[in-house]
């Protein structure tokens, strides 16, 4: 239908910018380690360790009211909840072990280290319950995580990435040649400084969520990257003579509108849940929309100039494992 | 390509009809179905319908000390004659993860009997239970002339951790679901944790106090003249006793060697008092029944302690000898304290202490607004998404739309045939689906409006854009799918719902835009003939 109006052909020269595209990338990976090793990402209690606690806000539940009967300071935010309920957001660490009582002192100092999070936890639980006059039900969410789960969850989470993208080497490498891997992979690493970057310059929180949500980045990213591969592959071999710069150029242009059109609809999907999905979805969201457009890029500026500047010598191979795909489709 | 030959609709057909049966009960109350028909929805993860996860883990070095403290009786007995005299003397005390059995009697000539209680020791190692070979599950040296060193091995300590877990894990659950009738679950992760999820509104801190108690149960005689009382306090502890006390009776000095203990009890139970009030009721096995019975018959006015986790619950005095073993504890308790306490006796001794690493709450009000609030942005994003392939390519795009509904519906039946659960990111993997979904279909729409472009007739058209898309369609989502196991591998809790539904839902869209697109369009094609593609 209106599809009809997108012109048949483009012809963009996609690569005559790849210079400009690797200046910029080289910019944003500057800007992305430097906020990182000077802000930091902002851990959440997933990887942190501490505890957050989610209250309803009501007349008698307020941000002064909860810090007033808090045993210790803590920071104590007022936020908007799901369904757009205003909340009250305390968040702290183990309290000071002199204040965890008789029974926390007789313990073994391992145990005292694991024992904290949780003790102070019920500690504030408690307390503020007495001094608001608060039931469980009051209590929309209450996280606590020791310091040894927090450390695993953090180098587990660091392993997933390290490994989804070792195996992504792996495949691309074994569907297609060396360059590719090489120009796919490097596309990757570069998405994911990248939101990493964002995310410690907008202080994000950054849990278990967002390691699924680069996750998926880099599966997305790696999706679209495969796509122009497989067309810049094809007309290689279609076009022997035509300098490898026009090839990929060709390609991309071939594959624009699908681009356009995929990215599009995703990023519609996406802004639904950005704006509907209530704020626990919001940080890994956006996260996905970032990764959309970082992604296609990649795909463009990173990974398809690698294979460029890379040279290809697709000659090598024939083109059976097209046909072995065919085969088994029938 | 463009051949649906009847199996091949059939199959179609058939993993519709499958999908659709298996979503049904997430739409329709299915309980007065035939029972041939799944009765069971997606389960919901805590996020969603609220509820407390706790993760606990057993400390090693505790299990091998409780043991070794276990063992330390039998070594005792071991280095005693019939009547409790010791043959031997000496001193266990357990060290870290050693045991030190110290010898403090030497013969006329200084030498201590080392060979002979290293002898007697070793007759009561046992071999490890399960190991192949018969290892032995401790290692009894003699340290000096004069000292012994009892210590577990590591294959030993494996199989006792082992044992430990599940022993923990079955008192867990009996602490927490005395009747066994709640919906919560206790698995197992690695060799020394455990993850307990309960739906619903529990009460997080009582759950926690009901777990961490050892509930170490002994009855033991007492001696309560205010003498020997007054002469503990002032740090001269009778030999053979110890001082403990408890709300209802002060100080006490208690035997160290308990007369009965929790091993001793079959059954416990909350009950009422005379006076309605919360108390607590056990019955003893018939070992426990004739030791309680002979202790009260030989000790007469004296009183016997209740002890529970080093606080004397009871001290009741004993006025005549009581047969049947039927016991009970008075007190003051709350109706829900009486209740813990029965099911924390009636469970017996955790074989050691746990220890909670990780605790998370949602009430129930939010796992509500969530998952209302991600199916709402689902059914928005789809329908954004459908608008937009209908407004792009027409008629095609309204195949793609079909194929995208049925996608939806495999998901749904495919999470719920696998008992997968569904978490808040799961709802949005799903979103992430549907807009990763439409990308099959674009990627083969292009490639026919290219091959219809270049001259193609609409058949050869479909066929060679199927044809050329499909090593792409493969090798995007394969990619995408490694990115989706090793979620599931290494996440955990809500990414790992995330993870099962990409997983899916990879599957299902290759399916659905690969086989039920193409088939409507090729029915489409045979069907009216169209001279020209309307994309």
């Amino acid at each position: 239908m209106l599809l009809k109006y997108w012109p048949a052909t483009t012809n963009l020269k996609f690569m005559s910018l790849r210079i400009g595209g690797a200046l910029l990338s080289v910019l944003m990976i500057t800007a992305s380690i430097y906020f990182l090793a000077t802000r930091g990402l902002n851990l959440g209690v997933d990887f942190a360790g501490g505890t957050v606690m989610e209250l309803q806000q009501t007349d008698t539940v307020t941000v002064e009211s909860v810090r007033a009967a808090m045993p210790f300071p803590a920071e104590v935010n007022s936020a908007v909840g799901t369904d757009a309920r205003s909340i009250v957001v305390v968040k702290f660490g183990a309290a000071d072990p002199s204040k965890l009582g008789d029974e926390f002192a007789s313990l073994a100092p391992a145990a005292q280290a694991e024992r904290a999070q949780q003790v102070t936890n019920d500690i504030v639980a408690e307390t503020l319950k007495d001094k608001l006059g608060l039931t469980d039900e009051d209590f929309l969410r209450d996280d606590s995580v020791g310091p040894k789960v927090s450390g695993e969850l953090f180098r587990s989470g660091i392993m997933a990435l390290v490994a989804a993208l070792v195996l992504m080497l792996a495949y691309i490498w074994f569907r297609f040649e060396w360059q590719f891997s090489i120009g796919a992979v490097a596309a990757l690493a570069h998405d994911v400084i990248i939101t990493l970057g964002v995310f410690a310059l907008l202080q994000l929180e950054f849990n278990l969520t967002t390691i699924a949500a680069l996750l998926t980045i880099i599966g997305y990213s790696m999706n679209d990257t495969v796509v122009v591969f497989d067309r810049v592959r094809e007309e290689r071999r279609k076009y022997k003579k035509m300098a490898d710069r026009q090839v990929i150029d060709q390609s991309l242009n071939l594959t624009l509108s699908r681009t356009l059109l995929t990215s599009g609809t995703t990023l519609l999907a996406l802004f639904a849940i950005f704006f509907l999905g209530g704020p626990v979805l919001r940080g890994m969201s956006f996260a996905l929309i970032w990764g959309i457009f970082i992604g296609t890029y990649s795909s463009i500026f990173i990974a398809s100039a690698i294979v460029l500047s890379l040279g290809m010598d697709l000659n090598k191979k024939p083109a059976e494992d097209v046909q072995g795909f065919q085969g088994v489709s029938r | 390509m463009l051949q649906f030959p009847p199996w091949k609709i059939s199959l179609i057909l058939g993993v519709m009809l499958w999908g659709t049966l298996m979503a049904l009960p997430n739409l329709v109350n299915m309980s007065g179905a035939p029972g041939f028909l799944p009765k069971n929805g997606v389960n919901l993860g805590l996020d969603l319908q609220g509820g407390v996860y706790l993760m606990m883990e057993i400390n090693p070095d505790e299990v091998v000390a409780n043991r070794l403290e276990v063992f330390a009786i039998d070594v005792r007995n071991a280095l005693s004659n019939k009547d409790g005299k010791p043959l031997i003397g000496h001193l266990s005390e357990v060290d870290g993860r050693t045991l030190n059995v110290r010898l403090t009697r030497p013969d006329a000539d200084g030498n201590y009997p080392i060979d002979d209680a290293v002898t007697r020791i070793r007759k009561l190692n046992g071999s490890v239970e399960g190991a192949i070979g018969g290892a032995k599950t401790y290692e009894i040296e003699a340290a000096s002339p004069q000292l012994i060193k009892v210590s577990v091995p590591a294959t030993a300590e494996e199989a006792l951790m082992k044992g430990a877990l599940a022993k923990t894990m079955t008192i867990v659950r009996r602490r927490v679901d005395p009747e066994g009738v709640s919906e919560i679950s206790i698995t197992p992760q690695g060799n020394d944790r455990i993850i307990l999820e309960a739906p619903g509104e529990p009460d997080a801190t009582r759950l926690k106090n009901l777990l961490s108690r050892d509930g170490r149960m002994t009855f033991n005689l007492v001696d309560s003249s205010p003498s020997s009382i007054a002469a503990a306090e002032a740090g001269v502890v009778k030999p053979g006793y110890h001082l403990l006390t408890g709300p209802e009776t002060g100080p006490l000095l208690v035997r160290d060697i308990p007369e009965v203990v929790g091993s001793d009890i079959a059954t416990a139970s909350q009950g009422y008092d005379d006076g309605n009030r919360p108390q607590i009721n056990f019955r003893l096995n018939g070992n426990g029944a004739s030791k309680f019975y002979q202790t009260t018959r030989l000790n007469s006015g004296k009183l016997f302690a209740i002890v529970l986790d080093g606080t004397i619950m009871s001290a009741p005095r004993i006025n005549e000898p009581i047969p049947g073993g039927s016991v009970r504890i008075t007190g003051s308790f709350t109706l829900e304290e009486a209740q813990d306490l029965a099911a924390i006796i009636e469970a017996g001794e955790m074989p050691a202490k746990v220890q909670f690493l990780d605790q998370r709450t949602v009430s129930a009000t939010l796992g509500r607004d969530s998952i209302r609030a991600g199916i709402r942005a689902s059914l928005i994003g789809l329908g954004l998404v459908a608008l937009f392939m209908i407004i792009a390519y027409g008629l095609m795009g309204c195949f793609a739309v079909a194929s995208l509904s049925a996608n939806i519906v495999l998901i749904v039946g495919g999470l719920s045939g696998l008992g997968a659960t569904l978490t808040l990111p799961g709802i949005a993997g799903i979103i992430l689906t549907i807009g990763m979904a439409v990308d099959a279909n674009v990627l083969v729409f292009e490639r026919i409006r290219e091959e219809h472009r270049a001259g193609r007739s609409p058949l050869t058209a479909v066929q060679a854009g199927y044809e050329r898309a499909l090593s792409t369609i493969l090798d995007a989502n394969i990619t995408t799918f490694i990115a989706a196991t090793i979620l599931y591998l290494l996440g955990s809790g809500p990414v790992k719902g995330f993870a099962v539904t990409l997983a899916i839902g990879i599957v299902t869209s290759v399916f659905t835009a690969f086989v039920i697109t193409r088939w409507l369009t090729v029915m489409w094609l045979k069907g009216f003939r169209p001279r020209k593609l309307a994309v």
